[in-house]
């Protein structure tokens, strides 16, 4: 029941909010998105840490088709589940410096956007899971073609056709296994049963499928080409929810649904697969080091980090699965920060161009203590949150392959090259005409940046409070893998 | 169904035929008719007399009107014949079709002349 | 069968409700004949009836078509605003007259058991249809299509007929059953066995043609979009669904019953024709400029989806073509409801306007058409939560139930196009919502706005809940 009042609550909020007008809509929206996330820190801390999945419900949906709307939450979930409840406020909270037009509508969108992503995260029926993957895409493409930037449309036609195009292939897969399932039902876990009666061209075929369909959505090289343009173009609370919490809709997916339904498909094209996250890695970071605009170079850089988490979960281990389920936690809230960094110096000094600005630090000692704070988290220092995933990932990989770890550990410092060269260009040096006098953090920005900057270390000093919940859930998943 | 193609073999020989004498036909009287052209000989045919104006002058769309309504219910009567001949065998069932037949007919006549098809000068 | 009795009569009577002088009564009046005969047609439901010596033969599948093209009819009579004030140039009594017949012939086509009724359903509906596309007289575009659909069609019912009489010749029968019965015992696939094999082949073909043409399958659609275009967009409306969907009915009727021995025969061609058909629909329908147009070319794409399941023959294809059929019939008349009134509106000296342009900014004055809008094309596109969505994912399953893994090959061109589909299925929603306009809010009247949210409702109900006819069908 818990998880089924996850997913209506912001629907609520988001028609609640869609009824009102002007500053109101904001603050209900804030309000719906901290009782969701009182409600996600319940369900945390009420999770029993074992495989099983839990606080569900499964209703009888489409009685001829056999598709049920069953959701649940299991040590997977509970990760992807806290970061939506957790990050979303931030996102709101961000927001609150600007005057959008049409309020009601983009926070209404944003949190059925949340709704959606919880559904995806908890589905425990693949076409349920479909419809949610499918659900999200439609408020972020609105959010991101009316909001958005000078060449929005384009671009984010471009976004959704591409990602369109990866989930139709999903779900071609998933009616193909469907049809194949003794009972026609569509659950998961029947999947993962039928899964075991393909032979290994079938699974390639699946493979595939799927590939491609979370490839796009991470995005993975050489899928990405939509991704810099639409972070760009997007609002900056739209480059949140696609950075912070939608790309990991295709890792989980990666976890959920490829991993445990075609192993032998992975056994043939597992090394292709990781293959690519690795060139995407160091691809990724060598163009970040190269960007002038702060917003495409942490595109780049997410585009890099989820290299490692697809590295990471295609070596199919313990360590890199975990790895990557800490991680994704950890980039969604490190990039939620900077983003939100980028958008406040943009407000003050509307440019984000490296190249005209520098010299922040002189007025602003507190933006100064949390950048680099969430910066060393994403460079992954010891005792950052990113530390933690970043680590295990690159120990999953190394046992899958040690040469592969070896080229995947580049990113440790080409991350710090790029990171270190954002902070540098726009917080040190000299002032220029556009950063003279910026003023330090306001109330509502203070309260944004101080939640963020303490997950990044209490994450990174206590990590196991995640990996402890998670780690029967991969268990478990591992011993379906390798049956 | 005792037929075997071999058995339609008549058929293609009588379209043969044909063909072979059409084509035989055109080309003898091109070969052998003699060609000789004047004013008169390459005149429109108009019965003898003097042709007058163009022959694509618009003709007034109630000529054809009266004409495909002419065939419409011409054409309909027709189905009367074979009733009429099997007056006896049909019985009272075929007299009832017949009835809604023409009553059907009849609607569409009424229709017409309703829609004021046949008046002339309107 | 008394539905097809019913509308014949019908139909007269609104020939002669046209002497009323009162254009008012018409609409309401076709409204309720189609209600009747709607009634009527469900009246048979659960018994299997032959009518008229044989000729017709009713039961739930059929039944089922005849529902859908009488629910179709009745959302298009209820968009027809009473064909206008124009006095002069309009006859709404004869169009509502010729529409009811032509839905006698649409139902002809999905009862028939013998191939005559096949024959003469085709021509009713078509003869039909040449005069109503051709009913605005005074545009050029209208008359063109009006003699290019009537050459083509005259032409394509000839080839036919010539079928029906080759089959004939080889199996002895005009009766479906009779000509299935001997295909099996005639053992026909053998030239050896039987010398009339490629007598019946010859004419499977060429009625297959002959239905291909009906159902606008490339390579046969070469008609299609300006026949479309030309036509009164209403008339469109009825073409692309009632017409769609009774050629579709009528392929799948013949094909599953006289013909399943041969399967071999007409399946091969039929997995080319189906993929010719999805990748000329939807790569054509990208160029587009014109929406009426676009319409016309997705209309041929979804042939090929239609024709995917007939192809696969499994148990629950008929259900599959019935969903999907219905899905796309309400989807499509929403779109071109909203053309008629966007397109009237935006007219450009007399001519309405009926490119994507015509629909910038529609959603900043027109909230509700634009949500209209937006609710059909994501149906005829296929995304989850609509109708659309479903008629897809039936047809999918029925492709992966069959064993031949050809239909893998098919079943990923059919989704590649769909990827196309999204791509220009989606130009009239960002006209709508992102591009800017001028147009000033439009008055709808009543029964127009209650079917626009009838078709919607019903594409996202049956988009949240396609069990609700599923189970029926």
């Amino acid at each position: 029941m818990l998880t089924l009042t996850l997913i209506l609550l912001p629907i609520i909020a988001g028609l609640l909010t869609l009824s009102t007008k002007g500053e109101n809509a904001k603050v209900i929206a804030l309000v719906a998105a901290l009782v969701e996330l009182a409600l996600g820190a319940y369900t945390f801390f009420a999770f029993v840490p074992d495989a099983t999945s839990q606080f569900g419900v499964s209703y009888n949906w489409i009685a001829s088709a056999g598709i049920k709307f069953s959701v649940g939450i299991d040590g997977i979930s509970l990760i992807l589940v806290s970061l939506t409840t957790l990050v979303v406020p931030f996102i709101i909270l961000s927001t609150f410096q600007n005057n959008y037009e049409k309020a009601s509508i983009f926070y209404s969108l944003i949190l059925f956007m949340q709704a959606g992503l919880v559904g995806v995260f908890t589905a425990k029926d693949a076409f349920l899971f479909y419809f949610f993957f499918e659900a999200t895409l439609i408020p972020i493409y609105f959010i991101a073609a009316i909001w958005g930037g000078e060449n929005r449309i384009k671009v984010t036609f471009k976004f959704f056709v591409y990602t369109i195009f990866g989930s139709l292939f999903m779900l071609l897969a998933l009616v193909y296994l469907y049809i194949k399932t003794p009972t026609h039902s569509s659950e998961i876990t029947a999947l993962y049963e039928t899964a075991r009666l393909l032979d290994a061209s079938q699974q390639g075929f699946i493979f595939w499928a799927f590939f491609i369909a979370f490839a796009i959505k991470m995005p993975l090289f050489p899928f990405h080409t939509w991704q810099p343009d639409t972070y760009v173009e997007a609002p900056t609370a739209g480059t949140m929810l696609l950075s912070g919490i939608m790309l990991k809709m295709g890792t989980y997916g990666l976890i959920r649904l490829l991993l445990p339904i075609a192993p032998l498909g992975v056994k043939a094209w597992g090394t292709v697969a990781v293959v690519l996250a690795i060139v995407g890695i160091v691809y990724g970071s060598i163009i970040a080091i190269q960007q002038k605009d702060m917003k495409r170079l942490i595109a780049y850089s997410s585009f890099a980090h989820v290299g490692l988490m697809a590295a990471g979960i295609f070596s199919s281990n313990l360590d890199g699965i975990q790895g990557s389920l800490i991680q994704m936690l950890a980039h969604g809230i490190n990039v939620v920060g900077l983003f939100f960094i980028v958008e406040i110096i943009q407000q003050r000094t509307k440019s984000r161009e490296l190249s005209s600005l520098g010299g922040i630090t002189q007025t602003t000692p507190q933006l100064t203590v949390f950048f680099i704070i969430i910066m060393l988290g994403s460079v992954a220092l010891p005792l950052t949150n990113g530390f933690v995933g970043e680590f295990l990932l690159l120990k999953g990989v190394f046992e899958y392959n040690a040469w592969m770890g070896a080229v995947a550990g580049l990113t440790i410092i080409l991350g710090a090259v790029y990171m270190l060269r954002l902070v540098q260009k726009s917080m040190f040096g000299t002032t220029t005409s556009l950063t003279e006098g910026f003023e330090d953090l306001g109330l509502t920005e203070r309260a944004t940046l101080l939640p963020i900057a303490v997950l990044v270390i209490v994450l990174g000093i206590a990590p196991n409070i995640i990996l402890k919940a998670s780690e029967p859930a991969v268990s478990q998943l591992l011993s379906i893998i390798n049956k | 169904m005792n037929y075997q193609p071999s058995d339609y073999l008549p058929i293609i020989v009588q379209i043969g035929a044909a063909l072979a004498f059409i084509v035989l036909t055109m080309v003898a009287t091109h070969w052998l008719g003699p060609k000789r052209h004047s004013k008169a000989k390459d005149d429109v045919f108009e019965c003898g007399i003097e042709s007058v104006g163009n022959a694509r002058t618009p003709i007034s769309v109630k000529y054809f009107l009266v004409a495909i309504l002419f065939v419409l219910f011409d054409v309909e009567i027709i189905f009367m014949y074979p009733w009429a001949v099997n007056f006896k065998t049909l019985g009272w069932d075929g007299f009832l079709e017949m009835i809604v037949f023409m009553s059907l007919l009849l609607a569409g006549f009424i229709y017409v002349l309703k829609k004021g098809v046949l008046d002339w000068e309107k | 069968m008394n539905a097809i009795i019913a509308l014949s009569l019908f139909g007269i009577t609104n020939l002669f409700l046209g002497f009323l002088n009162n254009r008012k009564i018409l609409l309401p009046a076709t409204l309720l004949f189609v209600l009747i005969a709607f009634g009527l047609n469900l009246a048979d439901w659960n018994h299997e009836y032959y009518w008229f010596h044989n000729m017709l033969k009713t039961n739930n599948l059929s039944i089922n078509f005849t529902s859908i093209i009488l629910v179709a009819t009745a959302l298009v009579v209820a968009i027809s605003r009473g064909f206008g004030n124009d006095e002069e140039h309009t006859h709404p009594a004869e169009y509502y007259g010729i529409l009811l017949f032509s839905v006698v012939g649409a139902i002809m086509m999905v009862t028939f058991q013998s191939l005559f009724m096949l024959f003469v359903g085709i021509e009713i509906l078509s003869v039909a249809m040449y005069v109503l596309t051709g009913s605005d007289k005074r545009n050029l575009r209208s008359n063109e299509a009006a003699l290019k659909y009537f050459l083509m069609g005259s032409f394509a019912t000839g080839i036919m007929l010539f079928g029906i009489a080759l089959v004939y010749g080889a199996t002895g029968s005009f009766d479906i059953n009779g000509i299935g019965n001997m295909v099996n015992q005639a053992k026909l696939q053998d030239i050896m066995l039987n010398p009339y094999g490629p007598i019946l082949y010859g004419g499977i073909i060429l009625i297959f043609v002959g239905l291909l043409f009906k159902i606008s399958a490339a390579p046969f659609h070469f008609w299609t979009p300006d026949v479309y275009d030309g036509a009164p967009s209403i008339f469109t409306a009825f073409m692309s669904t009632v017409v769609k969907t009774a050629g579709v009915a009528a392929t799948y009727r013949l094909l599953s019953i006289s013909f399943p021995a041969v399967y071999g025969l007409w399946g091969n061609p039929l997995v080319y024709i189906t993929c010719l058909t999805l990748f000329i629909g939807n790569i054509t329908a990208v160029y587009q400029q014109s929406f009426k147009r676009m319409l016309a070319y997705s209309s041929i794409s979804h042939a090929g989806y239609l024709l995917i399941t007939v192809l696969a023959k499994t148990p629950t294809t008929n259900s599959s073509i019935l969903f999907y059929s219905l899905a796309y019939s309400i989807a499509t008349i929403s779109a071109f409801a909203v053309l008629m009134v966007v397109s009237e509106a935006q007219s450009k000296s007399g001519k309405p306007d009926e490119s994507f342009t015509a629909l910038n900014g529609l959603a900043t004055n027109n909230p509700f058409l634009a949500f209209v809008l937006t609710v059909s094309m994501l149906s005829l596109a296929g995304i989850p939560l609509t109708a659309g969505f479903f008629g897809k994912f039936f047809i999918f399953a029925d492709a992966f139930s069959n064993v031949s893994s050809l239909f893998k090959t098919i079943a990923v061109v059919a989704i590649l196009m769909s990827t196309v589909g999204i791509y220009y299925y989606f130009k009239p929603i960002i006209a709508a919502y992102l591009k800017k306009g001028d147009l000033e809010k439009i008055e709808l009247s009543p029964i127009y706005k209650l079917t626009l949210i009838i078709t919607t409702a019903l594409t996202i109900l049956l988009g949240i809940a396609p069990d609700l006819v599923k189970n029926i069908f």
